[in-house]
């Protein structure tokens, strides 16, 4: 290529590019500056600051609240990671079978992960109503585990549960999704191989289905972890009392004693290890 | 491979009934629970025992405005035929304007024009810049595509704050017009990332030989993309526009932030998180307006499913 041609090769690429990187640039990437900027201050909702060092950083890290937080999110980050990984693997395993209405099923277990969690959440605060809900009709009227009905979300430590079964209903579909299409491109003489040596459904997917399917594996537990880490309406809404970090500092910003500083250092902590797992993805699964 | 065997098939088509029926459930509960009469609440069937659709009727404002209740001595008032026609109707102005109606249509009407609008930007600037990623040349190009896939994982509360400060400090957050333009720009950014990255990764899957034959036949670089490229990309373009779309009509942190002092212009997820933290919290009312939100949803899912499953496994993998 002449030299003419690859300049407005990259001046029409620049041009095409400008409106989308100016609002990215403007809108995350100089936020993500100005964050860290906060952070050093004590932000009023008016937008009056005043300079307070690392004040913020002091008061948040002997903060027992932060600590509580931090645990919950991890309690939560482990189960919906597990759960949506599991399920998602065996759901792909069971849609790669062959069977009638194969496709309205495909379809149907995608809808949680479209539905919006505003409308999905009172279908999920309704089953687990004290005096109307499915549940406690199951465990107590029918099923007689317990005497009394008990009302799981309104206690933060059941509503984690309730929190994290959501998540793995509302978000196993996109690793399901991951999964079958690499399930679908792993040879079938793997399989016919296998066969011949006498492996079992259970050794074909030992020997078989998890060698291949390893990286796509990884690449869903850190995927997972990378979103679920930032999830905020999912929780807030079916269960605001269960407090995952995101949680935490949106009652800093905006509830209560507004302590937008605080909130703004909290979400500073929280974007490094963010920006550790992203580098660990860019690094690591990309390159798979 | 071999048949399977006929305690293979029921363990299979068990599984299989059971996997839907754990994902369509809640859905049924609230389908369920928008038609059932008050008094059946407590059933735990699925089957309401009759079809009550005053809670849809309401939402819609299809009920008959309810008769107001009107104290005795404002009736004798009103009976008194001293009192002038005029008087008589601001009087029952007072007790028939029920402040608790819920503008649902309103809200609705909000929710799609905001979502429409972004899903048209977001589309349209994310197809030029993901063309320039995916087959020009340029500076900073690898750090553009790079760049595109860290701000796709950035989620929205780590701005949160950083972005209400930046609208409080232009001065944007103090006038509706400032706030619904904010509000606008940031679901451009939720959105424009994960645009971006489903295009870049669908151009490179169409072959570069057809660009090349028709810059032969002297379409500028251009005129190629637009001629060629663009309804090529056709399937795709309306997947990524309904993706957009959907998580515009989904969104609840910036527009709970950002148009609480607004109530007429509330989105859906908002006036729904509103509605059932009032007093008006009946379930048939949020049920059947939950329903009413999924519906549109359920619209454009099943609008957009053929495309939807290649291209969310293709790099559309948010959430």
């Amino acid at each position: 290529m002449s030299s003419v041609l690859i300049k407005n090769e990259a001046s029409l690429g620049l041009k095409l590019v400008a409106p989308a990187v100016g609002i990215i640039g403007l809108l995350v990437v100089y936020p993500i500056l100005f964050n860290l900027y906060l952070s050093f201050f004590d932000v009023q909702l008016n937008g009056n600051k005043t300079f307070v060092g690392l004040q913020n950083y002091q008061s948040l890290l002997s903060n027992p609240d932060y600590y509580h937080s931090v645990g919950v999110s991890v309690l939560y980050l482990i189960g919906t990671v597990i759960g949506t990984t599991v399920l998602g693997l065996a759901a792909a395993i069971l849609m790669n079978q062959s069977f009638r209405f194969r496709n309205l099923a495909r379809g149907l277990i995608l809808l949680p992960y479209f539905a919006p969690v505003i409308s999905v959440v009172f279908g999920w605060q309704f089953i687990f109503d004290p005096v109307n809900g499915i549940y406690n009709h199951m465990v107590v009227d029918v099923l007689h585990l317990t005497d009394t009905r008990e009302n799981l979300i309104g206690n933060p430590d059941s509503a984690l549960l309730v929190v994290i079964l959501f998540d793995i209903w509302k978000h196993f579909p996109i690793a399901y999704l991951l999964f079958l299409a690499k399930l679908q491109s792993v040879p079938k003489d793997l399989y016919e191989a296998a066969a011949i040596d006498g492996q079992n459904a259970w050794g074909r997917f030992w020997h078989v289905t998890l060698p291949e399917l390893r990286f796509v594996i990884a690449t869903v537990v850190l995927l997972r972890v990378i979103w679920n880490l930032n999830r905020f309406e999912d929780v807030y809404l079916l269960a605001p009392n269960v407090e995952t970090l995101p949680i935490f500092t949106y009652y800093q910003a905006f509830a209560g004693l507004v302590d937008q500083g605080t909130a703004a250092t909290i979400s500073v902590i929280q974007l490094l290890v963010l920006v550790a797992l992203i580098w660990l993805y860019v690094r690591k699964v990309l390159k798979w | 491979m071999n048949k399977r065997t006929r305690l293979q098939s029921l363990l299979l088509y068990t599984l299989v009934i059971s996997l839907v029926v754990f994902c369509v459930f809640p859905f049924l509960q609230i389908l369920s629970t928008s038609l059932k009469h008050p008094i059946d609440w407590g059933n735990p069937s699925l089957i309401p025992r009759v079809l009550h659709l005053d809670a849809y009727k309401e939402l819609l404002g299809l009920m008959p405005p309810k008769e107001a209740d009107i104290p005795a001595s404002i009736q004798r008032l009103l009976d008194n035929p001293a009192l002038s026609a005029e008087k008589k109707q601001q009087l029952l102005a007072k007790f028939s304007s029920g402040g608790d109606v819920f503008p649902f249509g309103r809200y609705m009407l909000n929710t799609f024009a905001i979502s429409f609008v972004t899903a048209i930007c977001s589309t349209f600037l994310a197809s030029l810049a993901a063309y320039a990623i995916a087959r020009l040349r340029f500076p900073a190009q690898s750090l553009m595509a790079n760049g595109v896939l860290f701000v796709y994982m950035v989620g929205g509360v780590l701005l949160m704050v950083p972005l209400y400060q930046m609208s409080v400090s232009v001065g944007l957050a103090s006038s509706v017009g400032g706030t619904l333009l904010s509000l606008f720009l940031i679901y451009l950014i939720q959105t424009l990332p994960v645009a971006m990255y489903m295009l870049g990764n669908y151009f490179r899957t169409i072959p570069f030989s057809l660009e090349e034959a028709a810059m032969m036949d002297g379409c500028s670089r251009v005129e190629a993309f637009w001629r060629i490229i663009m309804p090529l990309s056709k399937p795709m373009l309306f997947t990524v526009f309904i993706y957009c779309f959907v998580i515009a009509w989904n969104e609840y942190l910036f527009a709970s932030v950002f148009l609480k002092q607004y109530q007429d212009f509330h989105t859906l997820p908002l006036a729904l998180q509103t509605l059932f933290t009032s007093k008006n919290a009946i379930w048939d009312r949020i049920m059947a307006a939950s329903m009413l939100t999924l519906l549109p949803v359920i619209i454009c899912f099943m609008l957009a499913n053929r495309h939807l499953s290649g291209g969310l496994t293709d790099g559309g993998v948010k959430g």
